[in-house]
This record gives structure tokens, C-alpha cells and sequence, in this order.
């Protein structure tokens, strides 16, 4: 049959249980949301180690990515992870904070192979460094494009306008 | 002026991709033909291309005929509209959802207005989640008939037939959105808590006449391409997604259907008032183009059986909350919220944080399209070139939702 | 020495009347294709320029004349030049050996059988031409591409035209008519030789599934590559012309060239005019089956149109040359016996291509393997 959608169907109380038990030592703030995601705090630093063992673990593996997203928060940046596991039907989102001067946090392509273009649109639109991302450079925008446009400071520069 | 004797730079994905056939060169597979020193070219389908459904830019590397490598370049179409969400209101931003997977917009615009209101707090009225229902089934065939129409139209004069009677069909649902919404395409229909417009008199008769017609016109598809000889030999056992990739990748949708994966949002994660229905998930075992094919002409018809019960079910009441206007300047708590949505091409989703103002303040799209995209290179590698486009056409990109 | 002068005359007439033969049909072809595709798709054609749209191809014909005329700086001169010169010479030297009507035709060589389809091979040589003096790594393999198909199908056809020379006993185009008279087309006798000569001609003019060479899947470009404005024109206008000649061929050695009712009704000048009409009647009937087929199927792929010349139609030539031989020599009444076997074979095939290639399909769907984790 292979692949199956909620072989381990948990309760929400359950999941959350779950990843405090087994994870609480590096997330933080695990809360959930309803009606089927878990929403969790993460440090940069443990943030490849975490992802590892998220997806390999037996109860509820989460072993999809399905949307990384870099936040502008004015003071300081911030990755969003959302994953999803097979086998609970849940998903967990994951939020780890990055300093503003060095927004820089390691690349989970190893982890999950769908991460490739997601953390390059991070890069390209707010500016994240993904470090051991084999490949980052931009992806909706121009080679040559300054700036990062999804940023709370920027400013259109004339300079990406050559032809105006 | 124009120096027609320069050869321009290449850029970034074209260096790349002579970066990759000197390392495979380096490692010793470069070519066994004297005097050459790798086989490969490296070759631009560009952005204007007829085979390249929207403005996707191929750079393949070739060896003769097979397809060595793809790197596909994507960009040429972004609005920066999650830049545009944040200076416009909730409310200004529903048409610009619209126009992201342009094909299918209601679909779109549902994954949106279901997260403010998840993120407002708000309810939706009983009879405008069935309308939302109808409208988003009738939208997925729509949009399924341009994916299978112009997927044969990439295998051949055939396929140009096809595209032109399915449109025909199109024209008839596209119709009846006009009748409803006013619009053809980006329709700008549904509000927070709703719909805009009630259905028009007879909307619900010319609705089951289109539900009767139908059926019979698929057969008629069917016949023209499922029982083909030369079809099924282009398409059978080409452009396999395992379920492996399924799961690195987050493929969803019907790509992911015809790999077995029984992955359906409407089941998996019901919105609105899809656990009253009774409708199946379309699978199909092997995962190649022809499953793909076949997992849209069946969803087709589960829509089909969707929008009947709706018909059947459509209870009476208003189609807004509250008074007859929708709620323009709407200021949700702050919080974030992420709803995904089922698309005809996968997961379609909008995760929206909001800082308590009129404005959100970050709006990022899950889209089905970026995703699915990923898997290319590997996809594609090994085949032929035509081949590769018939794999490029079953996958059903809409370059609107990839670039945003 | 009147007779030299009438000989060159009539030679320069002959030369006049092939070329606007050719021309004309191109003309009409391209029109009478997009009207009919697009009837066939749900929609009306060109239908504005003139009436009902007749003067379209006319139309096209003076863009393509107006556009730029450059030729690669790389390209071989001499042949880049010729290629699409010389590409229609096929096209008008059969004229040489058709009849179109009773008293209208050239000459009537006593081996023009043989040299209805020795003179078709000339397109492959301008073909081959043109894809080498482009200069460009693809056009050279599209062109070898198109040549290979060219010449796997001449085989099946020659096996065809091979029977039609055995029934009638001679390899004179004017015997081949007159044997059909009285409605006795060979068609009758012989549709499963039809049908193969059909099939290996569609694949000869590069039209309708077989059109691989000219499509090569939007990317990499077949042998017209790298000519533009009237020198493609030339390639896309022999391709149109051929789509009449070819029909003109098939209608003249199987069913039964100019004659039809009324034949010979009004005549003059040594010409059966009504002779024509029916020419023309049953040669677009053909052409119209060519658009027709075309529409309804998708694109073969090199590996199968291959396949499907020499795993298929050449052994069923063969087969069908023992048997026609067979029965002629062997059974009493051998036109009965011809026509027996001759439709046998021509609804077997028909019935059980089909059923055998979805078989064989089947079983490899069967051993195809389901995706899994």
C-alpha cells in the first residue's frame, strides 16, 4: 500500500505531549493551534539537529516540508518551518528567531530535499543565509538584484530599474 | 545598438550549467568521441516557448537527444505580491489572490478568505459554504479541462482537437461564473464570511443541465485518447513520481494522487462543508503520465458528483454575515494562521500573520505549482526531449502561482 | 524538323503546366488543410481574405516572399542555395508519367511504374542537402531522421506498386488506366495493397502521424531549421504538393486514374475534359482522408515509425507479393480469387492491428511496476 495519510491518528493533546516528551529540551513554547498544528519555538543552532530527529522519529515522523518562510520582525528575523507528518496528520510549525545584524541559520536540505527552493525564495526575498545550502542564489528575482525586497526597510533602489 | 554578432553573458542558471558538465568532465564522464571534450549542450528553452506551458525558462543539458539535466528559471512572472499585501487591506488584497493561479482563481481566493476569517474569528453562512463548494468544483473542472487539453495538445495534432472541444466546455462553466460573479476569470467573489452575490434565478437549473451534459462528453475525451495505441505508448511508463519524492518533496494534488499517495485536503484536513459530502479520492497505482492524465479525468467526474449533492443540499438563508455588506476594513487580532487549501494542483495556502493593524503583516502562499516544480531536474533527466515535454505538460504548472 | 519545334513546345507546355500544377496544388492544399483542421476542431478557418478565405495561401505566399533572405554566414553557399531548388523536382518530374485524363498525358514511358517511385526519392537527396549545408549539429540529425523514414517507406511502396504491376501485367502507366476500365479498379481487387502503399506514402511525404521530422518536439528543429522566408517556403510548399501528387499517384493505379461516368463525354482538342473532373474528384477525396488523418493521431516517435516499417508493413508486403503471385499464377479465375484475398487480409489488418498492439501494451502495463515508498 505504501504511503498512508494518519496511520497513527493522535489526539492534538497527544502530539503536543509527544514532542514536549521527546523534544523538550529544544523547543519552546509548544502550543497548539487549532485544528491540526502544533506551533513550537527552536534556537538557529539546534535548528539541523532538530529537523533530523523530527523526521526520523517512529511516532510521528514529519517528514514532509511543506513551506519555509522568512519573517521581517523589525527587531530581529525569523524562519518559519511548517512540516508535516504522515503518519499523526498533523503539522508542526516551527519558529526560530535569527539576529538581525547575522540573520543566519543552517540549511535543512539535507533534511528535507524540498527545502532547496524554499530557502532560496527566503534568501532572495528577506535576505536569511542558509549555510551548507548547496546551491543559494536568487530565485524570483533578477541575478543582479539589490536588496531584499521583503524586508521592512527597503527601499526601491534605481539601480534594479536600469531600463526605467 | 544591437551587436548581432555578440554573444551575450550567460547568466547565472546557464553557468551554472556548464559548471555541472565540467565537473562531470573533471570526474571522467566526459565524452568518448575523439577531438570532444564532453558530448553535452547546453540549451535554452526560454521563456516564450510553446511547449513550456506560461513564461518557464528551461536551460537543458542535452547529450543528442536525452535530456541530461534540466534547470529550470523561474522569476519572470512575480508581481511581488507578498510585498503588495503588505500596504492593502484584507479586503483590497482578495483580487490579488485572484491572479495568482489564474487558472483556477476561486480556489485561490478560498485558501485566502479562509485564513483571515480562521485568523478574525469570523463564521461563514451555511449557504455560501455551499455555494463556495460549487463554485470551487466547478472551477476545479475548468481547470482540469485546460490541464488535460493542453497536456495532449503537447503530444500532437490530436491534441490541438482536444484542446479546442474542452475549451467548449470550458466556455459553458465560465458562463455560468459570469452569470454568478461577473467575471470570467478573476472573479473577486468571495468575502470574509461569504460570498458577494446570491445566485441568480435559473443559475441552479442551468447549473444541473451543465451537470447532465458533461458526463457524456468526457466519454467522448476518453475515447479519442484512452483507447489511442500511440497515446498510451507515449505516456505509459514515462515521467514516474514515486512516492518517495511525494514525501521529499511535499508533491500534493493529483500528481501525487496518481502515485498512489490517497492525499486529499477535503479528506485529510475537511474545510467548509466537504465532510457532509460524499465524494472519492481518485488514486491510481503507477505514479507515470498516463495516471496523471487519468487522475484528472476521474477527479472531474468526482466534481461532478460534488456539485449535484450541493445542488441538492443548497439550503436557503443570506450568502454574507451580517448585514448586506461584507465587512471592508476588517482588523483581525494579532496572531498568525495557515489554511491549506485543496487546488486542482495540490496544496494551495496562505499563511498570514497579522499585527492587529488593517494591513497583515506578513502573507506568504504555499503554492502547489513551486513545489511540484522542484521536482524537475529529476524528473526530467533520462528522457528524450519530447518526452520531457510530455512529462512537463502532465505535471500542470500554472507559472502564476510559482511566481507570485 | 516541325517536329523538333513541336517536341520543344510541347516540352515547354509540359514544363508550365507541371510547375503550376505543383504550385496551385501547394496553394490549395495549405488553405483546404486549415479549413478542414478547423472544422475538425470546432472552429472556422481563414475565412476573410477573399472569398471564403481562397486567397489566403496567396497571401502567405507574398509574406514569405517579403521576408529577409540571409543565409547562415557558416552555411555551405552552393548547396544551402540548392537544396530548396531542387526540392520539388520530385514533385514535378512525376507529372512526367501521369495521366490526367485520356490524351493528357506526357509520355508514357514503359517502365513508369517504377519511375513513379524513383523520382519520389529525389526529396531526400534535397532534404539531406539541406540539413547539411545548414551547418547545425541538429538539423543534420533531423534531416538523417527524415531521410531514414524516407527511404524505410519507399520499400512498403514499392512492394505495392510491385502487385499493381503483376495485375496488370505491365509496367505502363497508360496499361495501368486502361486495365481499370469499366470500373475494375484495382482498389477493388487489391485494398489491402492499397492500404500498405497508403500508409508507407503518408510517411513519405513526412504528413500526419509520421510527421516527426518537421515537428521534432519544438525543440530541437528538423532540417528547415536554418532557412527562412522563400527558401522555407519552397520545403513547406513541396510537402503541400506532394500531399496532391501523391494522391494523384495512388488515384491513377488504384482507382482507375480519369475514368468515371460520363468519361469521355465532351472531348476536344484530343482531350477528355470530363476526364479531369473525376481526376481531380478522387485525388482530393485523398487529400481530404490526408488532413483527416492527420487531425485524429498522435505524433509516432522515431523508435515506432521505424518499428512500424520494417516489423510490420515490409513483412506484410512480402507475404502479400507470395500470395498475389500465388493466386494470378496458380487460381483459375484470379481476379475472384484476388479480390477474396485482397479484402480478407485488408479487414483483418483492420480489426486486428488495433487489438494486437493494445495486447502487447497491456502486458506491458502489467509488468510495469507500482510506485511504492
Amino acid at each position: 500500500m505504501g504511503l498512508v495519510v494518519g496511520s497513527n491518528p493522535l489526539s492534538m493533546d497527544a502530539v503536543a505531549a509527544l514532542l514536549v516528551e521527546r523534544f523538550g529540551a529544544d523547543l519552546e513554547d509548544v502550543r497548539i493551534q487549532e485544528p491540526d498544528t502544533v506551533v513550537a519555538r527552536c534556537a538557529g543552532e539546534r535548528l539541523k539537529d532538530v529537523a533530523a530527529r523530527l523526521k526520523a522519529d517512529a511516532d510521528a515522523g514529519y517528514e514532509t516540508l511543506n513551506w519555509i518562510a522568512g519573517v521581517d520582525r523589525r527587531t530581529s528575523f525569523e524562519a518559519v518551518y511548517h512540516v508535516y507528518s504522515w503518519k499523526t496528520n498533523t503539522y508542526l510549525e516551527l519558529h526560530v528567531e535569527l539576529p538581525r545584524a547575522r540573520p543566519e541559520v543552517d540549511s535543512v536540505t539535507g533534511v528535507w530535499p524540498a527545502a532547496d527552493w524554499h530557502e532560496r525564495e527566503a534568501w532572495d526575498m528577506v535576505g536569511i543565509v542558509f549555510s551548507g545550502h548547496p546551491d543559494l542564489r536568487r530565485i524570483l528575482l533578477k541575478d543582479d538584484f539589490v536588496g531584499h525586497p521583503l524586508r521592512k526597510d527597503y527601499v526601491d533602489l534605481a539601480e534594479n530599474h536600469p531600463h526605467v | 545598438m544591437y551587436d548581432h554578432f555578440e554573444t551575450p553573458e550567460p547568466d547565472e542558471a546557464v553557468k551554472l550549467a556548464l559548471r555541472r558538465i565540467e565537473e562531470a568532465t573533471a570526474r571522467g564522464e566526459g565524452s568518448d568521441v575523439d577531438g570532444l571534450a564532453f558530448n553535452e549542450v547546453v540549451v535554452n528553452m526560454g521563456p516564450q516557448h510553446p511547449s513550456t506551458h506560461g513564461v518557464l525558462r528551461l536551460v537543458v543539458t542535452l547529450d543528442g537527444e536525452l535530456v541530461k539535466d534540466v534547470i529550470p528559471v523561474i522569476g519572470y512572472l512575480h508581481r511581488s505580491k507578498e510585498k503588495l499585501a503588505e500596504r492593502r487591506t484584507y479586503f483590497q488584497y482578495i483580487p490579488i489572490v485572484d491572479r495568482t493561479e489564474y487558472v483556477a482563481s476561486i480556489n485561490c481566493e478560498w485558501a485566502y478568505v479562509m485564513t483571515v476569517e480562521k485568523l478574525a474569528g469570523m463564521q461563514v453562512t451555511r449557504r455560501a459554504e455551499f455555494i463556495r463548494v460549487i463554485t470551487g468544483e466547478l472551477m476545479r473542472i475548468a481547470s482540469h479541462l485546460v490541464a488535460v487539453g493542453t497536456f495532449t495538445a503537447d503530444l500532437s495534432p490530436l491534441g490541438t482537437a482536444m484542446v479546442f472541444y474542452m475549451f467548449r466546455e470550458r466556455e459553458i462553466i465560465l458562463d455560468l461564473m459570469e452569470e454568478l460573479t461577473g467575471a470570467r476569470m478573476m472573479f473577486n467573489y468571495f468575502r470574509f464570511g461569504g460570498v458577494r452575490y446570491d445566485l441568480p434565478d435559473g443559475w441552479v437549473e442551468r447549473c444541473r443541465d451543465f451537470v447532465k451534459m458533461f458526463p457524456a462528453k468526457l466519454k467522448e475525451y476518453e475515447a479519442l485518447v484512452d483507447d489511442n495505441a500511440i497515446f498510451l505508448q507515449r505516456t505509459q511508463g514515462k515521467g514516474v513520481i514515486t512516492q518517495q519524492d511525494v514525501v521529499d518533496y511535499g508533491i500534493t494534488g493529483p500528481n501525487a494522487r496518481a502515485s498512489g499517495v490517497a492525499l486529499d485536503l477535503r479528506r485529510s484536513r475537511p474545510y467548509s462543508v466537504y465532510p457532509e459530502l460524499d465524494f472519492e479520492v481518485v488514486t491510481e497505482q503507477h505514479g507515470d503520465v498516463f495516471d496523471r492524465y487519468r487522475v484528472r479525468m476521474d477527479e472531474m467526474r468526482e466534481s461532478l458528483k460534488i456539485i449535484e449533492q450541493c445542488l441538492d443540499m443548497l439550503p436557503d438563508g443570506p450568502v454574507q454575515l451580517g448585514s448586506l455588506r461584507a465587512p471592508y476594513v476588517i482588523t483581525p487580532p494579532p496572531g498568525s494562521a495557515y489554511v491549506g487549501q485543496e487546488n486542482p494542483r495540490g496544496e494551495y495556502g496562505t499563511y498570514i500573520e497579522s499585527d492587529g493593524s488593517r494591513y497583515p503583516y506578513r502573507l506568504k502562499f504555499r503554492d502547489p505549482c513551486f513545489c511540484n516544480l522542484q521536482l524537475f531536474p529529476k524528473l526530467l533527466s533520462g528522457n528524450k526531449i519530447a518526452d520531457a515535454v510530455a512529462i512537463s505538460g502532465s505535471i500542470d504548472l500554472v507559472l502564476g502561482g510559482i511566481d507570485r | 524538323m516541325v517536329d523538333i519545334i513541336v517536341g520543344i513546345l510541347r516540352a515547354i507546355l509540359f514544363v508550365v503546366i507541371a510547375y503550376a500544377v505543383v504550385f496551385v496544388a501547394a496553394l490549395v492544399n495549405i488553405l483546404f488543410e486549415r479549413r478542414a483542421l478547423a472544422f475538425m476542431q470546432d472552429r472556422l478557418g481563414p475565412n476573410r481574405t477573399g472569398w471564403q478565405g481562397v486567397l489566403q495561401s496567396i497571401a502567405d505566399a507574398f509574406k514569405m516572399m517579403g521576408k529577409e533572405d540571409f543565409r547562415p554566414m557558416l552555411a555551405d553557399p552552393v548547396l544551402f542555395t540548392l537544396a530548396p531548388v531542387t526540392v520539388m523536382i520530385g514533385a514535378v518530374a512525376i507529372q512526367l508519367v501521369l495521366p490526367y485524363t485520356n490524351g493528357l498525358m506526357a509520355i508514357d514511358l514503359n517502365v513508369g511504374v517504377i519511375f513513379l517511385v524513383a523520382i519520389t526519392s529525389f526529396t531526400t537527396l534535397s532534404i539531406l542537402m539541406g540539413g547539411w549545408a545548414s551547418r547545425n549539429k541538429y538539423s543534420l540529425v533531423g534531416a538523417l531522421r527524415a531521410a531514414a523514414q524516407m527511404i524505410s517507406y519507399e520499400i512498403p511502396m514499392i512492394l505495392g506498386l510491385l502487385i499493381v504491376a503483376m495485375i496488370v501485367g505491365s509496367l505502363r502507366v497508360e496499361a495501368v488506366v486502361a486495365f481499370q476500365a469499366g470500373y475494375e479498379w484495382i482498389v477493388f481487387y487489391a485494398p489491402f495493397t492499397f492500404l500498405i502503399f497508403y500508409i508507407a506514402s503518408i510517411a513519405e511525404l513526412n504528413r500526419g502521424p509520421f510527421d516527426l521530422p518537421e515537428s521534432e518536439s519544438e525543440l530541437v528543429s528538423g532540417y528547415g531549421t536554418e532557412y527562412s522566408g522563400m527558401r522555407f517556403g519552397m520545403f513547406f510548399l513541396n510537402e503541400y504538393a506532394g500531399m496532391t501528387i501523391m494522391s494523384m499517384v495512388a488515384v491513377t493505379l488504384f482507382f482507375g486514374g480519369w475514368m468515371g461516368p460520363f468519361a469521355g463525354a465532351i472531348e476536344f482538342w484530343g482531350v477528355d475534359w470530363i476526364g479531369i473532373v473525376w481526376f481531380l474528384v478522387k485525388t482530393y477525396a485523398l487529400v481530404f482522408a490526408l488532413v483527416w488523418i492527420r487531425l485524429s493521431l498522435p505524433r509516432l516517435q522515431v523508435d515506432q515509425l521505424m518499428a512500424f516499417a520494417w516489423k510490420v508493413l515490409i513483412p506484410l508486403g512480402l507475404v502479400n507479393i507470395l500470395v498475389t503471385a500465388a493466386v494470378i499464377l496458380w487460381v483459375p479465375s484470379w481476379k475472384w480469387g484476388l479480390a477474396v484475398v485482397g479484402w480478407v487480409s485488408f479487414l483483418a489488418f483492420v480489426a486486428l492491428l488495433d487489438p494486437l498492439l493494445k495486447r502487447r501494451l497491456r502486458k506491458q502495463r502489467e509488468r510495469q511496476p507500482v510506485v511504492s515508498a
